[in-house]
């Protein structure tokens, strides 16, 4: 399993490539996000858990789409306004800060902006701030329990058949 | 290979039978009476408020998370009370709610598509009153479909707690009384455990002990310096197997357990339905039938002794009639207590068995919240172990008002714990920052974690109780329960001293602490209720009698943890199952002496 699974992979890449409109061959909107927003997701969870060394990060297991997905059928309008809400404030901040949409800001600008945004992590105030913990969650949770996240990540062995337990008999 | 399940979904009972027993409930108490009722012979008719959910197919306990279309979340209109909505709202908490279903999903039972349905709809199943997390499994095996499944034994230090501390009653039986029930339980149902020796939580006849990891030895050493213990989990678990029973696998080790939290598709783990309600359906003594809410007890007045159950079709409404000569409930320690409030007559005006007015009284539980989080040092960024693959991780019993006297609290606490790699990283929800940090800091520390929270008794108190609310009602149209209960100041005090001897004990390990927390978790969070028809020997200030039969009404008995008279700091399952054996014997005995 040290593979991309496959699904994810097409995935990812529709996400990826059709909306930043690369291809023009086949586009695959976002169900619920803008494309603008679409594209904000994408960054915002690729700068959280970014591809390394030792893995591809969040844009590459299309976390954004999985957000997508899910914010798209949610059942309370609620619960899909507070992600529309957040990226606007999130842009809000950006131009208030350096007066360019966060879609437009460079790599490091959006890495500085995050990282304000991120500093009242533990006594969150702002709506920025507090959109951060939901979205830094819900990262976390699409990535980690994604294929990449479980077997390439985190090089989980279990979820198998095991004759005997695995460590230390008590003494 | 494990022989497929067949329950008729819908039985044509035959009502116009005289059961010798008519059994309410298919949990642990319900269950096991069924078992030993069925092997005396006894033409049985358990009548369950839920329905049969075969969890061989809908647990999927090996599915990858990246299979299921919402990582394994539960419908969208489906709706999980969460802590803040318990403590900030008054009950009833699904009252108004949008969703279409609202659950109860509390400690680690996490909201998830597998085991949604067999939680209640808490919309149709309201209550009322002072803050409780009320969690409930109305379905064929009860919560024991999704338990945590630590299996213990209580000891002489709760049985005889009142003349170790001088609180509260002593039980009428002590632990010789049941110490040979307690081993039938572990043989039929399978236990895992180490041995260790202790006269504050006894043995049990274990099969093959769960591994430690390698934080779990160096806790379990640092703590034999403090005259404390830490033991691989006692699981309600067949390690072994079972060859008397075709419809339980031994356990592999697959830790999906810890994902679909109890819930066991291969029923390693021990659930009511495969481990005990299913053979007994083989002895041919057993009539089961689901979709039936039971609302009364029905008596006959010349007597004052119970003639059998009034229920209703939980999906119809249709009312129907049971006879019975005897009546047993296992409908868990607040539906057992609603049930007996609910059946008054011109015998029993206060509602049967109630004589002594102790029904829904003296109510108790598991205190949580105390809990301590963090990491050994020498594991960080080592290379990734499997810590999972085992039904649960460690215990580390009640060490406190054993030898020594706590100057501020009666009783004492256990720990529960786990350590190390899990499926889902649990440092991803508690490494602050993003980025390539963040992400580094979730992969070095994951298999380095450590942590545990406790379990402490709640003294049984008169003053905390249940009775039926005057106006609410469920959608039988029967009366819900209403809660008058709160945690007092021992608990308070017992649970300060959990926080405190839990960073003792991660220090001298030589761990790192990232987080202790000292706030309790509301009342219920343990879905550990018990006591609200005690047993004892005075039928003035006690329901029922050493073998949890009524002292008003000789043909009723109840045999779930409303007849426990304290919660003990260890886990009550197996004890409940240990106590209907053995009072089910005796049932046995009287009525075939003719005697009841």
């Amino acid at each position: 399993m040290d593979s991309i699974n496959r699904r994810e992979l097409l995935g990812a890449l529709a996400g990826a490539v059709c909306v930043t409109g690369l291809s023009g061959a086949h586009v695959e909107r976002p169900s619920f996000f803008t494309e603008e927003e679409f594209v904000m997701l994408n960054t915002l969870t690729e700068l959280i858990i970014p591809a390394d060394e030792h893995s591809p990060g969040a844009r590459a297991v299309g976390v954004a789409a999985y957000i997508d997905r899910v914010v798209a059928e949610a059942f309370l309008p609620e619960d899909q306004l507070s992600w529309r809400r957040g990226l606007a404030a999130v842009d809000r901040f950006s131009v208030s800060s350096i007066q360019k949409a966060f879609n437009t800001a460079s790599g490091e600008e959006q890495i500085i902006l995050l990282t304000q945004i991120a500093k009242n992590e533990k006594n969150p105030e702002t709506a920025a701030e507090r959109f951060f913990l939901q979205l830094k969650q819900t990262t976390a949770f699409a990535y980690y329990t994604s294929s990449v996240g479980i077997h390439r990540e985190m090089s989980y062995q279990g979820n198998v058949l095991l004759p005997e337990f695995v460590g230390y008999d008590a003494t | 290979m494990l022989i497929q399940i067949g329950i008729t979904p819908d039985p044509e009972v035959d009502l116009s039978l005289v059961y010798d027993a008519v059994i309410v409930g298919s949990g642990a108490a319900g269950g096991m009476a069924a078992h030993v009722l069925t092997s005396h012979g006894f033409n049985v008719l358990m009548l369950e408020a839920g329905k049969y959910v075969n969890t061989s197919k809908v647990l999927r306990s090996m599915e990858w998370p990246y299979d299921h279309p919402r990582r394994g979340k539960m419908p969208p209109d489906y709706h999980a009370l969460t802590l803040n909505e318990y403590t900030a709202r008054q009950s009833p908490y699904a009252k108004s709610s949008p969703f279409t279903k609202v659950e109860s999903y509390v400690q680690s039972l996490g909201p998830n598509d597998y085991t949604k349905d067999l939680v209640v709809d808490e919309k149709q199943n309201p209550y009322t009153g002072t803050t409780y997390t009320w969690m409930r499994a109305r379905v064929v095996g009860g919560k024991t479909n999704m338990w945590g499944r630590l299996a213990l034994r209580l000891s002489d230090y709760d049985f005889k707690a009142k003349s170790h501390d001088g609180y509260g009653e002593d039980w009428p039986i002590s632990y010789a009384d049941l110490a040979p029930y307690y081993d039938k339980v572990d043989l039929y149902l399978g236990v895992s455990g180490h041995p260790e020796n202790l006269p504050q939580m006894p043995d049990g006849r274990f099969q093959r002990a769960i591994r430690l990891s390698a934080a779990e030895v160096q806790m379990r050493e640092s703590l034999k310096k403090m005259g404390r213990v830490l033991t691989p989990y006692r699981a309600g678990v067949t390690t072994d197997g079972l060859k008397h029973n075709k419809y339980r696998s031994r356990c592999y080790g697959r830790g999906a357990c810890h994902r679909h939290i109890g819930g066991c598709d291969i029923h390693a783990a021990f659930d009511s339905t495969t481990g005990l309600i299913l053979p007994a359906l083989d002895t041919g003594n057993l009539t089961l039938r689901p979709n039936s809410t039971v609302y009364e007890v029905t008596v006959d007045n010349r007597t004052g002794r119970a003639s059998g159950v009034s229920f209703v079709d939980s999906r119809t409404q249709r009312p129907y009639h049971a006879k019975a000569k005897v009546v047993v409930l296992g409908a868990s320690t607040l539906e057992s207590a609603r049930l007996m409030l609910l059946s008054k007559s011109s015998a029993h005006p206060s509602g049967i068995g109630n004589s002594s007015g102790r029904v829904g009284h003296h109510f108790c539980e598991h205190v949580m919240g105390p809990r301590v989080a963090g990491f050994m040092p020498s594991l960080v960024g080592k290379p990734r172990t499997l810590d999972d693959g085992k039904p649960g991780g460690f215990y580390i019993p009640r060490f406190r008002n054993i030898r020594d006297k706590q100057s501020g609290f009666i009783r004492g606490y256990g720990f529960e714990g786990g350590s190390g790699c899990s499926m889902f990283p649990s440092t991803a929800n508690t490494t602050p920052g993003f980025g390539q940090e963040y992400k580094k800091h979730v992969r070095d520390f994951a298999g380095a974690t450590f942590s545990m929270g406790g379990f402490g008794e709640v003294l049984p108190r008169f003053e905390n109780y249940v009775e039926l609310d005057p106006v609410v009602r469920d959608a039988w149209n029967i009366p819900a329960l209403r809660f008058s209960y709160q945690f007092g100041e021992n608990e308070r005090k017992m649970a300060a001293d959990m926080t405190a001897t839990g960073q003792e004990m991660f220090e001298a390990a030589g761990f790192e602490i990232i987080s202790r927390s000292t706030d309790l978790l509301p009342q219920g969070w343990s879905i550990h209720e018990l006591g609200t028809a005690r047993m004892g020997n005075n039928p003035k200030t006690s329901v029922l009698n050493q073998f949890q039969q009524s002292h008003d009404v000789k043909n009723l008995f109840v045999v779930d943890g409303s007849s426990h008279v304290c919660a003990s700091a260890q886990n009550p399952t197996w004890t409940i199952m240990a106590l209907c054996w053995r009072s089910c014997d005796y049932l046995a005995n009287q009525l075939k002496k003719g005697d009841i």
